[in-house]
């Protein structure tokens, strides 16, 4: 068939059409931002962990989620490191703690009390510290006394920065009050602060163990391991596991162990995922941004239904006489879902421009991480033809009661 | 035994000649519409068989039920009951893939134009071409043909919106005919048009007919191309009343007026009396009339010969041999009284019987009829 008829009533009736996309346009970009509060909810949950340099992590079993991680003996990291393949193990310690806000210097002792804030404390070792990225290495490296603390800069203004919106090299040397002891900002990183909490900081290990005092110190969070070059992740956590016993899932043949099963171990990828799946799969955050893809599409379905509906009812007749013809219903069915496809395809161009710039916007407004991945634009293209395709659908049962008798 | 046939004499079934294949044949064709308790009967056992390039005109108050015949026969209907043969193909049962077939072959005029606004008359009429899959170059020259005799050919890449209604609806006829169907079905073609035009369309049908062997049925009330008819249907309240084809009734009107009882009827009156004939037919041998039996029928040879034998008590004389075009029967229905001979077959033949009660009248009105002119000429003098 050579006359793009599909194509021709999409020229020919250029308000409606206009009309159509439009509706594809603003239901595909919400479809955009759902997703793309989802990826940031995504990446903001793992970005502590993105930012740890490590093939494999000890954990506790009863770890919850990244600032509820649970504690295991710190014997283990050593039982670890005799193990061959392994290059290091680090620990790391994570918990929240107090910040009080930094009072103004002119205040006299006792007049002010301060506001108490929920803060991340991240506690590393400065001669050693398991961050991946350089930067950060270097701000760990300056914590070299208790009283040291490093401020994420992405942490919220009410934790009290001077200017008032955001720590800076300006906040240096102010002394507050971290859990139970007083500290002093030496310096500040950029790291994100995590859904559970509105701020972070790192400090050494005897800091972090006066900022988390209930913890106790032969007892760590996390323990970090670096393989040596070609060391197969998986076979060195089933190894580690092995050794540090078996938890039920690896559990290879029944024995009593001599170490009870108080650790966990996992590859990089597998504690991503899980933390993943906690914040985006078992929390309404994540399933809320899901939920929102459905209505977006849902709105779009509705709308370009309307459309292509109304398009059908105007030519009842053509479409009725080309029956009449001969034509079968499958070549109608072409014309529509063809009709649809190109309404898919068309409003999807510009509203992934429009999303693209609302993503910046967005993302610099709210300090949210959005970012447009290829793997969004991609699923965004699959939804966007799955509506237009299921509204060609909905429509196509109008067309197939086109009735050539009543032509005469 | 002879055998009454469920045509009319009219229908020009039994001429005699080159027979042409039937592209249509309706055989005891009921149909309904609605369910249940609101189900009412909209055709009622109807036959009419159309030939291969005949041009039928159908005609009936609206309700008669020609367009649902029409409808049918077009494939746009399921048949409800009897048979219904198109192109060889019987439609009672036919699936959707065999009807598709089919209506491939079919061309379509509807009343409404039902052009796509977003395609030229170029392409509307184009869209007819790319289903039967005609060659691209063969198809450019349909298009451009027909959209010129049909006067549009200024306006071939012109839209439908820019068009008149009556040059769209030229449009719709191009779409109809540039497939090369072997049936055409057109609801009031001409309506929307001039005379000028209308004439046009008409002669393409012609054309179509002679050149093609395209058979056209047309439901139309325009008087003007009524000329352009080998047959003319009329239907009435779901049944079809008359079924004339032009040739075989002036045969009949002929014949008849040889009659010298009818001789002075006029071709109006002789061809109401040629509608209300039926069809026998008999084989060599079979007996006709009986002498002494009551007289039921008027006969009238269309083909072939008989024997006219009468018993006078004692043995049986030939006293006559008849054949085409003569008539016999009419004594006992002239008198009232039992046949005087019996009527013997030759060989196959076909009679056009006209009812006791028909005739009757008819001879009335030819009495009347004469008695008129008497008083004119009468009055004259």
């Amino acid at each position: 068939m050579n006359t793009p008829l599909a194509w021709k009533n999409l020229l020919h009736n250029k308000v409606r059409t206009a009309v159509a996309l439009a509706g594809v346009a603003f239901a595909v970009i919400l479809i955009f931002m759902q997703l793309g509060f989802k990826g940031a909810v995504r990446k903001t949950a793992t970005q502590i962990y993105d930012a740890l340099a490590y093939d494999l992590m000890l954990r506790s079993p009863e770890y919850l989620h990244l600032t509820d991680p649970g504690m295991f003996p710190e014997e283990r990291l050593y039982q670890a490191a005799s193990v061959p393949g392994v290059a290091a193990v680090r620990p790391f310690y994570l918990g929240l703690s107090e910040w009080q806000r930094p009072q103004p210097e002119d205040v006299l002792p006792g007049d002010y009390e301060g506001e108490w804030r929920g803060i991340i404390c991240m506690g590393v070792d400065p001669y050693d510290p398991p961050f991946a990225r350089k930067d950060l290495r270097e701000v760990a490296a300056t914590l070299t006394d208790p009283r040291f603390v490093a401020i994420d800069r992405k942490s919220k203004k009410d934790f009290g920065p001077k200017n008032g919106q955001r720590f800076s090299k300006e906040d240096i040397d102010v002394k507050t009050t971290l859990g139970g002891g007083r500290v002093q900002i030496v310096d500040t990183f950029e790291l994100g602060t995590g859904l559970a909490a509105n701020g972070a900081c790192l400090v050494n290990k005897q800091g972090y163990f006066a900022a988390c005092w209930w913890q106790a110190a032969d007892r760590v969070n996390f323990g970090l391991v670096k393989l040596d070059d070609g060391v197969d992740p998986e076979t060195a956590r089933r190894d580690l596991q092995q050794l540090l016993g078996p938890t039920d899932d690896d559990l290879v043949e029944p024995q009593i162990s001599a170490t009870p099963a108080d650790v966990e171990v996992l590859t990089k990828a597998e504690v991503i995922r899980r933390e993943e799946f906690r914040w985006v799969e078992q929390t309404p955050l994540g399933k809320i941004f899901t939920f929102g893809v459905w209505v977006s599409m849902f709105v779009g379905v509705a709308i370009v239904y309307q459309v292509l509906s109304t398009d059908i009812a105007n030519m009842m007749g053509e479409y009725a006489t080309l029956k009449a013809m001969g034509y079968g219903n499958r070549y109608l069915t072409r014309v529509v879902l063809t009709q649809s496809v190109l309404l898919a395809l068309i409003g999807y161009v510009p509203s992934l421009v429009v999303s693209w710039l609302l993503y910046r916007f967005v993302g610099a407004w709210s300090g949210m991480p959005m970012e447009m991945t290829p793997g969004i634009g991609a699923l965004v293209l699959v939804l966007s033809l799955l509506m237009c395709v299921l509204s060609g659908l909905a429509a196509l049962r109008k067309l197939f009661q086109a009735d050539p008798a009543d032509l005469f | 035994m002879a055998v009454t046939s469920p045509f009319p004499a009219t229908s020009g079934m039994f001429a005699d000649g080159a027979q042409l294949p039937k592209t249509v044949k309706v055989h005891g064709i009921n149909h309904y519409f609605g369910e249940g308790e609101l189900r009412t009967q909209a055709l009622f056992d109807n036959f009419l068989e159309v030939r291969r390039g005949e041009i039928v005109i159908m005609t009936g108050p609206s309700g008669s039920g020609k367009t649902t015949l029409l409808t049918l026969i077009g494939t746009l209907r399921t048949v409800c009951e009897g048979s219904l043969l198109v192109l060889g193909n019987e439609l009672n049962g036919a699936s959707r893939d065999q009807v598709n077939r089919l209506r491939q072959e079919l061309g379509f005029i509807f009343q409404a134009h039902n052009l796509f606004g977003s395609l030229t008359a170029y392409q509307n009429v184009n869209m007819a071409c790319e289903l039967v899959g005609m060659e691209r170059k063969e198809s450019d020259r349909r298009i451009r043909m027909l959209l010129e005799r049909l006067g549009l050919g200024e306006r071939i890449d012109y839209k439908p919106d820019s068009l008149s209604g009556g040059q769209k609806q030229r449009v719709a006829v191009a779409r109809g005919l540039v497939h090369n169907p072997k049936i055409v079905l057109a609801d009031e073609p001409t309506a929307a048009l001039d005379k000028e035009s209308g004439r046009e369309v008409v002669t393409l049908f012609q054309e179509m007919a002679t050149d093609h062997g395209c058979t056209v049925i047309m439901v139309t009330h325009d008087s003007r191309i009524l000329d352009v008819a080998d047959r003319i249907v009329k239907m009435e309240g779901g049944r079809i009343k008359t079924d004339s084809a032009v040739q075989e009734t002036s045969v009949i009107c002929e014949f008849l007026q040889q009659f010298p009882l009818f001789s002075s009827l006029t071709p109006t009156t002789l061809t109401e009396v040629a509608d209300m004939m039926r069809v026998e037919t008999a084989e060599q041998g079979d007996t006709i009339i009986r002498q002494h039996d009551p007289g039921e029928l008027f006969y009238l040879i269309r083909t072939g010969s008989v024997d006219v034998l009468v018993d006078d008590g004692k043995q049986t004389r030939k006293v006559a041999q008849l054949k085409e075009g003569q008539y016999f029967g009419e004594a006992a229905l002239i008198r009232d009284e039992p046949r005087n001979a019996t009527i013997v077959a030759r060989e196959h033949c076909v009679f056009y019987t006209l009812g006791k009660a028909d005739f009757t009248r008819t001879l009335e009105r030819a009495a009347s009829f004469r008695e008129e002119i008497q008083q004119a000429l009468f009055s004259r003098s």
